[in-house]
């Protein structure tokens, strides 16, 4: 009976939000300006996400996770007109896609190749709204048992997994840019006893960090000056036939699209860990089982479906753990993490009670802009693809300009940019020097969650850290954590790769 | 990114760098009540607001001290010693002076000044046309001779303005006239227009690229910025002479 309650409250969502013709111009606005900033290289979901956030002020929390939901999903699916056109990722999630989707256009099937990204990225988003609305409860159930132990080191265990997976170069400066974040965090007055850390006498600090801001710099500002300095020109932009919805495709692998959907999401579900990350281990995966692996790389169409139902597959999955952890899953989650609060809604094991049939919202909404995504895709593309042409000098110095109007729009106050442009100017340094920013982010969002839950944590064990280990689901995140550190310690490392090469020659044998 | 093996000499200074950040949070943590009263509230080690900040600045030392091993580990020393020799020498001149570099001083500046000392104190939608028309002739003619010149006339501009801003002129003009400031910078954006346009005349090209600045860095504010300020009544970080323009249109005081 609960199961068909909340069926049935899914569709009446899903009926309301369609009835409504301003809901409409919204999704479809925000699917099309979703696709056009994965499109442009240089601009990201995350940006998009980060400066719609301010727009969806005056808006219903309703509308505006119309809004920021499909401005992520088109965001996601737009990068691969990029990857496939003019062989440029329009965003990381999509850089897997042009390894193959390039060559594809170079034999003139770019028109097939677009279709197929376009209903494998609906299919991905569609899979991983089922998994929102089935896992959720199970999630919601266990979460409902945590104590502020298991929240403490779920924050933590969340800044160092994204240190460990997202880290470019060495995972030292993964966690370094985790705690970084989780520095950043504790400026202001602590939440337990009104205590003025790191403020320096300026009032405006006392509040801490504003998050948003932070997010739209540490995103935004760099990805500027990246692309102008090193002056990313845009190659030919190959012809676009006819879009084909490529169904039979699909039909035929339909085993690699559950298989790319199922990795999409559970790489989501990993707090901090983006859709390219996703994208590349669904093309791994795709590429060791095939029966003709030398085929990838020159134009093979299973790759681009691997990829692209895998990339978007994550959207859903990085909001399993935001919804009911409060833990984002991807960059852009954590930037949805900022407008949910902006709009009064704290995600955590509590929304159910606050907001009762907020997750089923969001499973609605998610397949609402999946569809509008797809009908943008298959008649827009042709228009669409025209923003490629425009040169990053004129559009940069825009974002540039959005960037600062929406940080400084969110609380009215201009202290926000003296906050956002340092932040974005270092976090450009950092990512030269090869350090990664989504845990920089991930820090700064759940820092205070760590600090106020390992105090009062201690203040009920009265100082005694045992419980960490006498809870189950504790003692497993401890573990996890400890391993995560152990192996990358030269001998610990060694002694693993030893133990896996045996497994592996056993095998053989 | 840079090269792996320059990395790794970048690493042993941004690892000194991150340890002695973290030194200095370690420093500033200790200082928060550990044991005393606060608020009325006597401390306990576990309790105490310093409990985190105090573990983060530890880790991040450690962490930053690892960094630099790693580095120093990989480069060798004989191979750092180098690394800093070249850094004291002329080549570091040479290297600040890059074209690369140049272009992130140019961005640089134009973000900086825009923040910290345009958006406070001139009406924003001059400072948003000064901004975009600035970027934008700076890098959309791609060349880099001439972006060093538009910086130089507009570090010249932004120099004056601080000077301006520090005697205190915008007192004493705004008292004559309300929005003195704002005309200043419409002074300032005039002469940089006819600036640039004294070295695209002569260039079909340039010329073009020059018109289609001008009119995103017009077009651009007049649409971002009326829909912040008039539809989510955001109101703009300086309202001067443009805004008072507009909210008389807007608001149709003429009728």
């Amino acid at each position: 009976m609960v199961v068909l309650a909340q069926i049935s409250t899914y569709f009446q969502l899903l009926v309301q939000t369609v009835s409504d013709p301003v809901n409409i111009a919204i999704l479809f606005g925000s699917v099309l300006l979703g696709i056009m900033f994965g499109a442009l290289p240089g601009l990201t979901s995350t940006l998009g996400v980060a400066l719609l956030t301010a727009v969806t002020y005056g808006m219903s929390a309703e509308s505006a996770m119309v809004c920021l939901l499909a401005i992520y999903v088109g965001g996601t699916y737009g990068g691969s007109y990029a990857s496939i056109l003019i062989n440029i990722p329009g965003t990381a999630a999509s850089a897997a896609t042009a390894l193959d989707g390039y060559p594809l256009a170079l034999k003139g099937e770019a028109g097939r190749t677009i279709g197929l990204s376009t209903t494998a990225s609906a299919i991905g988003t569609i899979v991983s709204m089922l998994f929102l609305v089935t896992i959720s409860p199970i999630i919601l159930h266990f979460a409902l048992q945590f104590t502020s132990f298991e929240f403490f080191l779920l924050a933590f265990f969340g800044i160092m997994i994204s240190g460990t997976l997202t880290t470019p170069d060495l995972v030292i400066k993964g966690w370094i840019s985790g705690f970084l974040g989780l520095f950043l965090a504790c400026v202001g007055r602590d939440r337990l006893q009104f205590f003025p850390r790191f403020t320096f006498g300026i009032p405006e600090l006392d509040s801490g960090v504003e998050v948003v801001p932070v997010l739209i710099g540490a995103f935004g500002i760099p990805q500027i000056i990246q692309v102008l300095k090193d002056r990313l020109q845009v190659g030919d932009v190959q012809k676009l036939q006819r879009i084909i919805p490529e169904f039979k495709t699909i039909v035929r692998n339909l085993p690699k699209v559950i298989r790319s959907a199922l990795i999409g999401v559970g790489v989501g579900c990993v707090p901090g860990i983006g859709e390219d990350i996703a994208a590349w281990v669904s093309y791994g995966a795709a590429k060791n089982t095939s029966k003709h692996p030398e085929n990838f790389g020159k134009g093979e169409i299973t790759a681009v479906l691997s990829t692209e139902v895998a990339n978007n597959a994550c959207v859903g999955g990085a909001i399993i753990p935001l919804l009911n952890l409060g833990i984002p899953g991807s960059p852009p989650a954590a930037m949805l993490l900022g407008a949910l609060m902006l709009h009064g809604v704290t995600p955590g094991p509590m929304i159910t009670f606050e907001h009762p049939t907020f997750i089923i919202e969001c499973a609605a909404i998610l397949l609402l802009a999946s569809m509008a995504m797809w009908v943008t895709g298959m008649t827009l593309a042709k228009q669409v693809v025209k923003v490629l042409r425009i040169p990053a000098p004129i559009f940069m110095p825009i974002v540039g300009m959005l960037c600062i109007i929406g940080s400084y729009s969110l609380g009215i106050n201009i202290w926000n940019l003296y906050l956002m442009l340092p932040v974005g100017i270092i976090s450009y340094f950092l990512t030269e020097m090869g350090y990664p920013i989504a845990p920089l982010v991930i820090g700064v969002i759940l820092g205070p969650m760590a600090d106020e839950n390992l105090r009062r944590a201690l203040m009920v064990s009265q100082g005694s850290f045992l419980p960490m280990l006498t809870r189950p689901v504790s003692l497993a995140l401890v573990l996890i954590i400890v391993w995560m550190v152990l192996v990358q310690i030269p001998l610990v490392k060694n002694l693993k790769n030893r133990a896996v090469g045996k497994v592996f020659r056993k095998r053989a044998k | 990114m840079l090269e792996k093996e320059k990395m790794r000499k970048a690493d042993v200074f941004s690892g000194a760098v991150i340890s002695l950040f973290g030194l200095w949070i370690v420093s500033q943590a200790v200082k928060m009540p550990m044991k005393d009263s606060w608020g009325g509230v006597m401390n306990v080690w576990y309790v105490s607001p310093a409990l985190l900040p105090l573990s983060i600045g530890i880790i991040i030392a450690l962490l930053g001290l690892m960094l630099c091993r790693i580095g120093l580990k990989t480069v060798g020393l004989a191979e750092f010693k180098n690394t800093v020799r070249w850094l004291l020498s002329r080549h570091l001149v040479w290297f600040l002076t890059l074209d690369t570099t140049a272009r992130f001083y140019a961005m640089a500046v134009l973000f900086l000044t825009l923040v910290f000392l345009n958006l406070p104190r001139i009406d924003f939608f001059l400072d948003a046309v000064l901004f975009l028309f600035a970027f934008i002739t700076m890098f959309h003619f791609y060349d880099d001779a001439l972006m060093k010149k538009f910086l130089l006339f507009y570090l010249a501009g932004e120099a004056f303005f601080i000077l301006y801003f520090a005697v205190g002129l915008d007192t004493l003009l705004n008292g004559i006239h309300p929005f003195a400031t704002d005309l200043v910078a419409l002074c300032f954006l005039a002469g940089y227009a006819l600036y640039v346009w004294t070295f695209v005349r002569r260039n079909t090209d340039l010329r073009k690229r020059y018109r289609l600045a001008l009119v995103v860095s017009l077009l651009a504010p007049f649409i971002i910025g009326p829909i912040f300020k008039y539809f989510l009544l955001v109101p703009m970080p300086k309202e001067g002479l443009v805004v008072a323009v507009l909210d008389y249109f807007w608001y149709l005081e003429f009728l």
